[in-house]
């Protein structure tokens, strides 16, 4: 057996080809391929997807086996070829079928489509959202201007998913489009149900007023932290940049310090608990992603062989984070 | 004692002193049942130190958050937040619950997990934990989780109705806060997620379990 592989791989050698052994992460043997070295990733996945007709390529994640001391293992990139990770033949690749998955783009826009939906059926049907209630005639002018704060700033984050941002992966789990619209929707209707109750005591209009007019400051200081996070790569470029210009000199996650302000505004505005809870909710769940990018980009902009040493700044929200 | 740093130290001598302090719950519970006391009379005997030790507990939540133990302070809180419910917002707060079994079932239940729990910490902390310790540790949850679940789910299933019809923890519309809260239907959803909820945190710590004892004592497979 052992001279048949030799001979084997001396025929692949005299096509330039070379036999890759794909298997499990627990060792078991899944396919071979034989393929030029020149092949790219992307490529690569393709040709597997074609011997294993149930993964197509966005659910394959190839990893090299661990070297002695690693912890993680290498994964293989999509814009590099086989040649790039030194691969010889008769190299293993360890797959792993990352689950079914669906594009950032498409989650983005279902989870935000839901709150344009969900939030304006509390303001147009009190009848049958709050049976057995008398509704007042006529609603609050805040309860009228934070309808229509909350539908331009879901608004805003549509086409900001398809005309501003540019995601660093196609793909996720598509577990996490269920979960983020149970977030997103599911916050929408609890802090609708109480700013548009017929029982809703509206702070004084000079608040409410001057709170939602400083709220659509920070809209705007976000949408431009956005573009600008968007133009750091030029097309093509991969790895990271250090963020500048506008907010960003201070504050490495300046986008995420205009949208939690943004909420701040909105809660005193309507001087609602539901619409405070939300906005802690979202403030803890970015200040965690916030931390760990403030680390990567500081881990990685070291001021070591000639890499630029990462600039003091606040990681999200001055003077606390 | 030997050169240990402030984090041992401290880590060492908290989970020791909650150990104490369940003990001496535990004790006091099996005085109460010894002499033939009734549900409410162990509790009453009891009940200061589990109130006391449960509450001192939410340090585990800031160990957690900064740093010097491996747990996520998100599972902490919850954890902490569920039992303390339980304890200070129903059971301590109805007296007619107190009369039940599963009142004393639930201190017992935690009394006897928190004395295996807490040694293991303090002695894991300096390096000096025997292994059966370790085997009990990982070992005695299997039928006392159940069981302390069970007493839980029991007991807020019957302080309920007394809640509700005092209304308890609410708060009602029209407030100058814009926001109401229904206890009785917060306790509702709580009582069906628990069951899904307790059961992924059950089947985690069998899973954990198997990858520190090796299965029942077997050898794990090389690759």
């Amino acid at each position: 057996a052992i001279h048949k592989t030799v001979e084997h791989t001396a025929l692949l050698a005299e096509e330039g080809k070379m036999k890759i052994s794909v298997q499990s992460r627990s060792g078991k043997s899944i396919a071979d391929l034989d393929v030029e070295p020149e092949l790219s990733v992307r490529d690569f996945k393709k040709k597997f997807f074609g011997l294993k007709r149930k993964y197509y390529p966005s659910r394959q994640r190839f990893t090299l086996p661990l070297k002695a001391g690693e912890t993680r293992a290498t994964a293989l990139e999509d814009s590099k070829k086989l040649s790039d990770y030194g691969l010889q033949s008769g190299a293993v690749l360890h797959f792993k079928d990352l689950g079914p998955q669906v594009g950032y783009a498409t989650v983005f826009f279902w989870e935000y489509f839901g709150p344009l939906i969900v939030y304006p059926l509390f303001y147009f049907l009190p009848q049958y959202l709050y049976p057995g209630q008398a509704a007042p005639k006529q609603h609050a002018l805040v309860q009228t201007l934070a309808l229509g704060y909350w539908s331009l700033h879901y608004s805003k984050r549509i086409a900001e998913t398809f005309l501003v941002h540019k995601f660093g992966h196609e793909t996720m789990p598509i577990f996490n489009l269920f979960r983020n619209c149970v977030y997103y929707w599911g916050f929408a209707a609890y802090v609708s149900y109480f700013v548009n109750h017929p029982k809703y005591t509206a702070p004084g209009e000079l608040q409410s007023k001057v709170a939602l007019g400083i709220a659509l400051v920070c809209q705007l200081c976000n949408l431009r932290c956005h573009v600008i996070l968007a133009n750091l790569r030029k097309p093509g470029e991969k790895g990271y940049k250090i963020p500048r210009g506008f907010l960003f000199n201070f504050i490495t996650c300046a986008n995420y310090t205009a949208e939690v302000y943004g909420w701040v505004c909105f809660t005193i505005a309507v001087q609602s608990i539901a619409a405070g809870i939300f906005t802690l909710v979202g403030l803890a769940q970015m200040a965690q992603w916030a931390v760990q990018k403030h680390s990567r980009l500081r881990k990685i902009f070291d001021g070591k062989e000639g890499r630029e040493k990462y600039p003091r700044r606040w990681i999200m929200l001055p003077p606390f984070l | 004692m030997l050169t240990m740093g402030l984090k041992t130290t401290h880590l060492f001598l908290y989970n020791s002193i909650q150990a104490v302090g369940w003990a001496v719950c535990l004790y006091k519970l099996a005085i109460a049942y010894s002499s033939m006391q009734k549900p409410d009379q162990a509790y009453a005997e009891a009940k200061d130190f589990a109130k006391v030790f449960q509450g001192a507990s939410i340090l585990e939540v800031v160990h957690a958050a900064i740093g010097i133990v491996p747990s996520s302070p998100a599972m902490a809180l919850l954890q902490w937040a569920g039992r303390s419910h339980i304890l200070y917002l129903v059971l301590d707060a109805v007296p007619q619950v107190q009369s039940s079994p599963a009142s004393v079932v639930l201190l017992a239940a935690w009394s006897v997990s928190e004395i295996i729990r807490y040694p293991w910490y303090a002695l894991s902390a300096i390096g000096a934990c025997p292994s059966f310790l370790t085997w009990l540790r990982y070992t005695a949850f299997i039928p006392l989780y159940p069981v302390g679940v069970g007493a839980e789910l029991a007991l807020l299933w019957q302080g309920l109705p007394h809640l509700a019809a005092r209304g308890a923890y609410s708060l009602r519309l029209p407030n100058q806060l814009n926001w109401g809260f229904d206890y009785k239907i917060f306790a509702q959803m709580v009582m069906v997620i628990y069951l899904p909820a307790w059961w992924q945190l059950y089947t985690g710590l069998l899973r954990a379990r198997k990858k520190r004892l090796g299965g029942g004592g077997s050898k794990a497979k090389a690759e």
